[in-house]
């Protein structure tokens, strides 16, 4: 309850506490030896303007006592040493020493968790960091124009598959790679009409070539940059890709599109389908669509 | 037991009547900026005498208190269809309304029956139609099903109007002991009931998960002790009577376990006790202050407040590896937290600039958002929906209870006629 009340309440709290824990202290020393109940409560008078289980934010000694002045502190040692004479007030000034470390612990412990809690930020941090300047060094190939040339601003075209990729484990057909990369000169000029058709022409020709399901996922960013775009279209292409090449290292990017790409036709639900599948299927992997895919499902959803 | 005054439900049945001035009044103080447009027309009456409740009227409050919908007033409304074929689409779309929700509520014997329909005024088509029937003396509850469904239909999101509420109230006895009363009431703050009144605190309270049972602490004895109460038969059980602390009840998702603050083995710490064996199983053992446990809905862990850091903060403790987490970082002081039905969403008491406020902290983003701007904002208790937070603060020098979305667009204030209110607590789905 009243956790504001507390802080009203807390100090005076304390006081009776700290109040409570000298006393039972020095009563059950001067007992000396009697085995006394050890049960020390720090429970305050129930009454309505106390918190029986609230937490009691200022429970501690005033700041002074952890800084340079160390008044508190200073005459328990120097009474440490001080004749059995005096024990009852020995015990009671070891217990206000406990007391005090404690606190320094719980301040401590505190500073601890903090510090852990920044580390692991600062670490997820610069990894991210990393991801994205890994990714962008290895967009600086051929595929660094990629970006630009397809109009779209998200990374993930950056590292669209301008080089050939290990798709297939068959060399390329005669003649396929020369089409491939005369049909993606055309991207990298902005000739999107034509690149359409060369693409189109290449997978007519080497509908099973090692590097199909790169010219599907470029037709796919193609039908969305043309003017006007064909959102059909570029969904076939992704679709295309997706269905006959699930395990292509662009499936996830494919998908990501998909989601976009219904997303664009006003199908929001199954654009949030397409974009909760790429988070849920490759979330373990390091492909940036599930990325892409989050913020954009934060964004727009 | 001579200070308590009055005690379980049956003998206060009688008595609800009588408290009808300690009934909550709802001031809506912030709404959404597009709320949907939705004309509720008075339900017609097929029964003898009048009706029992005006269930339109009851839908109505409901829809408008949740900020998501804009009623139309009854007295722009261009007709009163209760049936199909009395609807003219042209009256409604000349008002703006979106949808159009209308019914026939009647009575057979002590049985009522509500049958509904809503329909999307642009498509002219009905979108939804259903019937309702329980008791008559419980009308209210029967309309804020209907108001359920309709909000289901139009926000994809379970309603939460057919739910209950507890709290503390206080009626200060200047110069004498105050009177504390728990009480239940429906959800909008209708149909008042003392479960217990007594001149000595009562704190705490707090649900089972099915809904049949509360839990709270009371102060009757001269010390505090931990309270069950049966809903339905009153039937009352005291669980604890340890020296120092009993506190912070809190029920686990099966039922079967009650997690809470004792003080009997040293300083407040968290232990959980089978409710069939009564057995004790201590969670948490520290020098620190442990309070506030509640249960995330896997019951897997605790999430409890602990000062173990030097100041006030949420923890996580997990049952199965016995290991603490340190869950909020945000801010020197975040306590008495509860977790959302999805396990995604903690509201808890922050501190900001002196102040105390509401905030939502999102375990998957770690995002914390302040939802409040009253100060001395306590006890936040989240709608088992996940949409609406229920806590107390004060306003003047009184304590009510307020509310807000969370996402903190939609807020409102359920003052008190008489007295303050504290320690809300929304109850789970009634009977589901």
């Amino acid at each position: 309850m009243a956790s504001g009340l507390v802080l009203l309440t807390g100090p005076f709290c304390f006081m009776a506490q700290g109040q409570d824990y000298v006393d039972v202290e020095a009563e059950r020393a001067a007992r000396a030896g009697s085995s006394a109940p050890a049960a020390v409560t720090p429970q305050s008078s129930p009454g309505p303007a106390s918190d029986p289980y609230g937490v009691q934010p200022t429970r501690s000694y005033p700041a002074t006592s952890y800084g340079l002045n160390r008044a508190p502190a200073a005459p328990a040692t120097t009474s440490a040493p001080a004749p059995a004479t005096s024990g009852g007030q020995n015990v009671g000034t070891l217990f206000l020493q406990m007391q005090q470390l404690q606190q320094e612990v719980m301040r401590l412990n505190g500073m601890v968790e903090e510090q852990a809690n920044e580390l692991r930020k600062l670490k997820a941090q610069s990894l991210e960091r990393y991801v994205d300047l890994d990714k962008r060094i290895s967009g600086m190939g051929p595929g660094s124009a990629a970006s630009v040339a397809s109009g779209d601003n998200t990374p993930s075209v950056a590292t669209a598959p301008a080089q050939p990729m290990a798709s297939g484990q068959g060399a390329s057909l005669p003649g396929e790679s020369d089409a491939y990369r005369s049909a993606y000169s055309l991207v990298r000029g902005q000739q999107f009409g034509q690149a359409v058709d060369a693409f189109t022409q290449f997978l007519r020709n080497f509908p099973d070539g090692k590097y199909a399901p790169n010219a599907h996922y470029w037709l796919g960013e193609l039908y969305l940059v043309i003017d006007p775009p064909d959102l059909e279209a570029s969904r076939q292409s992704f679709s295309l890709l997706l269905s006959q090449y699930p395990d292509n290292a662009k499936a996830p990017d494919a998908m990501y599109k998909l989601g976009k790409v219904q997303y664009l036709k006003g199908n929001r639900e199954k654009s949030r389908e397409y974009l909760e599948r790429v988070v849920r299927d490759y979330g373990n992997t390091n492909s940036s669509a599930v990325k892409l895919s989050r913020d954009f499902l934060e964004e727009n959803f | 037991m001579k200070r308590l005054m009055l005690a379980i439900a049956p003998l206060l049945l009688a008595l609800a009547a009588l408290d009808a001035r300690a009934q909550l009044t709802i001031e809506i103080t912030q709404g959404m900026d597009n709320p949907t447009a939705i004309a509720v027309v008075p339900f017609a009456w097929q029964g003898s005498g009048t009706a029992p409740e005006d269930v339109a009227w009851v839908v109505d409050s409901d829809l408008a208190r949740s900020g998501q919908f804009a009623p139309v007033a009854r007295s722009d409304m261009l007709g009163r269809p209760s049936t199909q074929k009395d609807i003219f689409y042209r009256d409604w779309r000349a008002i703006e309304s979106e949808y159009l929700l209308i019914g026939r509520a009647s009575a057979e014997g002590a049985q009522m029956r509500i049958e509904y329909e809503l329909y999307d005024v642009n498509r002219q088509k009905m979108v939804h139609s259903g019937v309702e029937t329980g008791p008559a003396n419980e009308a209210r509850m029967l309309a804020h099903r209907v108001s359920d469904a309709v909000y289901e239909k139009l926000t994809g999101i379970t309603g939460a109007f057919a739910t209950r509420l507890l709290y503390v109230s206080v009626t200060r006895v200047p110069g004498g002991k105050d009177y504390y009363r728990l009480t239940l009431a429906d959800s909008d703050g209708a149909r008042p009931i003392v479960l217990l009144e007594s001149r000595e605190p009562v704190l705490a309270p707090g649900w089972s998960p099915d809904g049949s049972q509360i839990s709270y602490v009371s102060f009757e004895t001269g010390r505090p002790a931990i309270y069950r109460q049966n809903l339905a038969t009153g039937t009352r059980e005291q669980l604890t009577n340890f020296k120092g602390l009993n506190g912070a009840p809190a029920w686990s998702p099966d039922g079967n376990t009650m997690a809470m603050v004792l003080s009997k083995d040293g300083s407040p710490d968290i232990y959980l006790m089978n409710l069939s064996t009564k057995k004790l199983t201590r969670v948490t053992r520290h020098y620190a202050i442990d309070t506030e446990p509640t249960w995330m809905p896997d019951g897997r862990s605790l999430l409890f407040t602990s000062d173990r850091g030097g100041r006030p903060q949420i923890y996580r403790y997990d049952l199965r590896t016995g290991t603490t987490e340190r869950v909020t970082f945000e801010g020197g002081y975040n306590a008495r937290a509860r977790v959302a039905q999805d396990g995604r969403n903690v509201v808890m008491v922050h501190q900001q600039s002196g102040r105390f406020h509401i905030a939502i902290l999102d375990l998957v983003t770690n995002r914390l958002q302040v939802l409040t701007s009253t100060e001395l904002d306590e006890s936040p208790s989240i709608a088992p929906n996940g949409s609406m937070v229920l806590y107390a603060t004060k306003r003047g020098d009184r304590g009510i209870l307020a509310a807000v979305s969370v996402d903190g667009g939609v807020k409102f204030r359920l003052p008190s006629r008489e007295g303050d209110v504290r320690e809300p607590a929304w109850s789970p789905y009634m009977g589901r």
